[in-house]
C-alpha cells in the first residue's frame, strides 16, 4: 500500500509530438479507490502504463510514498494490473497463476500455498485452484488477475484497466462488489480505468474526469455531479445529461430569455458592458433538479418525449432556448404534446464562461 | 445411410494407406532380395515368391560390397542433434527478440531481419557451398564434426527463427507486461511465461530441423572426404555399376526409422492434447 504522487507527470510517445497526457499533477492516498474515467483515448491507460512502469513518461515523476520510482522497473514497482481482456498464464494451473508473483520474489513455498489458499478462498476460487486457469470463464479470470496482485502483502497498488468491459453483466456487479469490499478489507489502493460513469461513480471516492490528454476535473462524485467543471464534465457524468441553455448579458446578470433563469455574471467576465468575444455564456442545470409546476410557471414547454425508468419518469421540454429534460418520480400523468411547467430547485444554476464553470 | 458413408470413408482411409505404405513395403521386401529376385520381375512374397537373402543387410555392416554405416549413422545423429539443438535455442532467442523488442539500424527493422534469415533458405545452397569450405578450411575444420555442425546451425537456424517468431507473435504482449508486473524479470518471464505458450512452435520447428538436418547430403558431401561421412553420403557410397538394390533398399530403411519413428511419437504428443489449448 503506498500513496502515489504525480508531479507534473506529462508524456508524448514523439518528441515533438502532441500531449497523449498533458502536465498534471495529482496525489493518491494510500488505500484510497479512484477512477480515471473519460472516452477511449484521452490518456488514461497512458497513465496506468507510466505508473505501472510500462512506459517511461517524457516529463515529470511518479513518486510512491515519496520515492521517486523513475530508476525502479516494472516488476520492482509492486503493481499488479487488471487488463481490459483477461490475461492469465494459460500454461499453468490457478494455483500456480495466483502464487506466480511470490515465486518471482522467490518466497518459501510454504508461504506461497498459504497466501495461495487464503486469497483463493478469498476470491472463491478454492474449488477451481488445481484446474488449469485456461478453463475458467472470463469473470474468473479476471479475479485470478486481481489475486496476484493480492498475494503479496506488499503490493503498492491496483490498477484496474477497464477489468469489467468484457463480463456479463450479473457477473459485474458481483465482481464490482467484490473489488470494493476487497479494498476495505486490504486497505490496498485501487485505481480503476473506465468510459463508463456509473462504474466510476458507484466505485471511486475521487473521480478523475479526462479528456484529450487532460484532466479535466478531479474530485468527489458528488462535486462532480453538483459542480461540473466544464459543459463536458456536465454532459459526460449524470444520465440524462445537464441541461445547457445559451445565456445573453443583461444588467450584470448572465439570462436566457423568456426563461426567468438567470446568475449575477463575476467580475472578471468582460469588460463591464458584457462578455468579450469568445467567452459564450451558458446555463447548466441537471434535470434531478427541476421540480413540475403549474402551466403559469415562468418557465415552461410543450412535452415532446417521456422515457419509463421504474420509480422515475424522464420528461423531454420543448421551449425556444433549447431542449429541457427534467427527472420527475413516475406518475405525473403528463403525455407529449401537453404544456407543463418547471421550476428549478434555488442554487442549483450554474453559468458556464466559454464552456467553463464560473464563479 | 449412415453406415454406408462410415464405410465410404474407411475404404477412402484403407485405399490411401494402402497407396502411401506402398513403396515401404516394396523396400522392405527388396531389401531381402539378391541379384535374380531383383531382375527376374516384381515379386513380393518371400520364400513362396524368392529365396530371401540377408545380403542386402550384411552389405551395411561392411559385408561383401558394401560398407560399414555405423559409425557415418551415429555421425549424422551427433550432427543433426547436435546442430539442431543449438538452431532450436539460438533461434528461438533470435525469435523473441524479433518479436518483442524494436530494433533500427538506419532503413532496416524488425520485418527485415526477419526476412534476412529466410532468405538464407531462399539461396540455392550451391552458392554457399565454396564460401563455407573456404571458411571451414581457414578454421581447420573441414572434414570434421564441429565442422559440419557450425555449418548445420547456419543452415538450420533461419528455419527455427521462421516458425518462432509466427508463434510468438501470437502470443499476447500483455503477457510479457503481466509477468513483469508480476516482478518477473525479463529472462524469467521468457523462460517461465512465454516458453511454454510456445510449445507447440517448439515441437514443428524442431521437426523441421531434424527432417532438413538429417536428409541434407549437399553440405555432408561437399565438406568431407574421408574422415568424417554422414549416412546420406555413404548410402550413395553404397552404389556402384550394377546398381545393389537390395543394399539400398535396406539403407533406406535405416536412415527413414528415425525421422518415421520421430513424427509417431510427436504425432501421439500432439493428439494425447499434450499441446492442445497451449495456444488460443
Amino acid at each position: 500500500m503506498a500513496e502515489i504522487r504525480l508531479e507534473t507527470l506529462a508524456h508524448r510517445y514523439s518528441p515533438h509530438g502532441a500531449y497523449a497526457l498533458k502536465p498534471l499533477d495529482m496525489t493518491w492516498r494510500s488505500g484510497g479507490t479512484y477512477a480515471l474515467l473519460g472516452p477511449s483515448g484521452c490518456g488514461k491507460s497512458t497513465m496506468l502504463n507510466i505508473i505501472s512502469g510500462l512506459i517511461h513518461p517524457s516529463e515529470g515523476r511518479v513518486l510512491f510514498d515519496g520515492r521517486d520510482v523513475a530508476a525502479f522497473d516494472t516488476g520492482r514497482r509492486k503493481i499488479a494490473q487488471v487488463f481490459q481482456v483477461p490475461v492469465i498464464y494459460r500454461s499453468m494451473t490457478v494455483g500456480q497463476n495466483l502464487g506466480f508473483p511470490l515465486v518471482c520474489q522467490g518466497a518459501p513455498a510454504a508461504h506461497r500455498r498459504k497466501r495461495v489458499e487464503t486469497i483463493a478462498d478469498r476470491l472463491g476460487l478454492g474449488a477451481v485452484l488445481n484446474r488449469p486457469a485456461n478453463a475458467l470463464t472470463a469473470d474468473q479470470k479476471q479475479l485470478v488477475s486481481l489475486g496476484r496482485g493480492l498475494v503479496r502483502e506488499d503490493v503498492a497498488a491496483i490498477l484496474l484497466d477497464e477489468p469489467l468491459t468484457v463480463i456479463d453483466p450479473q457477473q459485474k456487479f458481483d465482481l464490482r462488489r467484490i473489488l470494493k469490499e476487497i479494498n476495505v478489507e486490504f486497505g490496498v489502493t485501487m485505481v480503476l480505468v473506465t468510459h463508463d460513469q456509473t462504474e466510476a461513480m458507484t466505485f471511486a471516492e475521487e473521480v478523475i474526469v479526462m479528456n484529450m490528454g487532460e484532466v479535466v476535473q478531479a474530485g468527489t462524485p458528488r462535486e462532480l455531479f453538483e459542480h461540473p467543471a466544464t459543459r463536458h464534465v456536465g454532459s459526460f457524468i449524470g444520465a440524462p445529461a445537464m441541461n445547457f441553455l445559451a445565456a445573453v448579458a443583461q444588467d450584470g446578470q448572465a439570462m436566457v430569455p423568456g426563461t426567468g433563469l438567470a446568475l449575477p455574471l463575476p467580475a472578471d467576465v468582460g469588460s463591464g458592458s458584457g462578455p468579450g468575444p469568445g467567452e459564450a455564456l451558458t446555463l447548466g442545470f441537471r434535470p434531478e433538479h427541476l421540480q413540475l409546476a403549474g402551466k403559469d410557471a415562468a418557465l415552461s414547454g410543450t412535452v415532446t418525449r417521456i422515457w419509463f425508468e421504474g420509480l422515475d419518469e424522464i420528461i423531454a421540454l420543448s421551449h425556444p432556448a433549447g431542449e429541457i429534460r427534467l427527472r420527475a418520480p413516475a406518475g405525473t400523468g403528463l403525455s407529449p404534446g401537453d404544456h407543463a411547467g418547471i421550476v428549478p430547485e434555488p442554487g442549483r444554476l450554474r453559468l458556464y464562461v466559454a464552456d467553463r464553470l464560473a464563479g | 445411410m449412415k453406415t454406408f458413408y462410415l464405410a465410404l470413408k474407411y475404404l477412402a482411409v484403407t485405399l490411401w494407406s494402402a497407396f502411401v505404405i506402398f513403396p515401404f513395403l516394396w523396400m522392405l521386401s527388396t531389401s531381402f532380395k539378391s541379384q535374380n529376385a531383383v531382375t527376374g520381375g516384381a515379386t513380393w512374397i518371400p520364400w513362396a515368391q524368392f529365396e530371401p537373402s540377408l545380403a542386402g543387410w550384411k552389405s551395411l555392416f561392411g559385408g561383401v560390397g558394401g560398407i560399414n554405416i555405423v559409425k557415418p549413422y551415429i555421425n549424422s545423429v551427433i550432427v543433426t542433434g547436435t546442430a539442431s539443438v543449438i538452431a532450436l535455442v539460438l533461434g528461438t532467442l533470435a525469435a523473441y527478440g524479433l518479436s518483442r523488442f524494436t530494433f533500427r539500424a538506419g532503413p532496416i527493422r524488425n520485418a527485415d531481419i526477419t526476412f534476412f534469415f529466410i532468405s538464407q533458405r531462399i539461396m540455392p545452397p550451391i552458392v554457399l557451398a565454396i564460401p563455407f569450405f573456404l571458411m571451414l578450411r581457414w578454421l581447420g575444420l573441414l572434414d570434421s564434426l564441429p565442422g559440419l555442425i557450425l555449418v548445420y546451425v547456419a543452415a538450420l537456424m533461419p528455419i527455427a527463427v521462421w516458425v518462432m517468431v509466427d508463434f510468438f507473435n501470437t502470443i499476447p504482449r500483455a503477457l510479457d507486461e503481466m509477468a513483469w508486473l508480476d516482478g518477473c524479470t525479463p529472462v524469467t518471464t521468457f523462460l517461465r511465461v512465454i516458453l511454454p505458450n510456445v510449445a507447440p512452435g517448439l515441437v514443428v520447428a524442431g521437426m523441421f530441423c531434424l527432417i532438413f538436418g538429417w536428409n541434407d547430403f549437399f553440405f555432408a558431401f561437399t565438406l568431407t572426404f574421408t574422415q568424417t561421412q554422414l549416412l546420406p553420403v555413404s548410402i550413395v557410397a553404397l552404389n556402384s555399376s550394377v546398381t545393389p538394390w537390395w543394399s539400398l533398399s535396406a539403407a533406406a530403411i535405416v536412415s527413414v526409422a528415425p525421422l518415421a519413428v520421430l513424427a509417431f511419437v510427436v504425432e501421439r504428443f500432439l493428439a494425447r492434447g499434450g499441446l492442445a489449448g497451449a495456444v488460443r
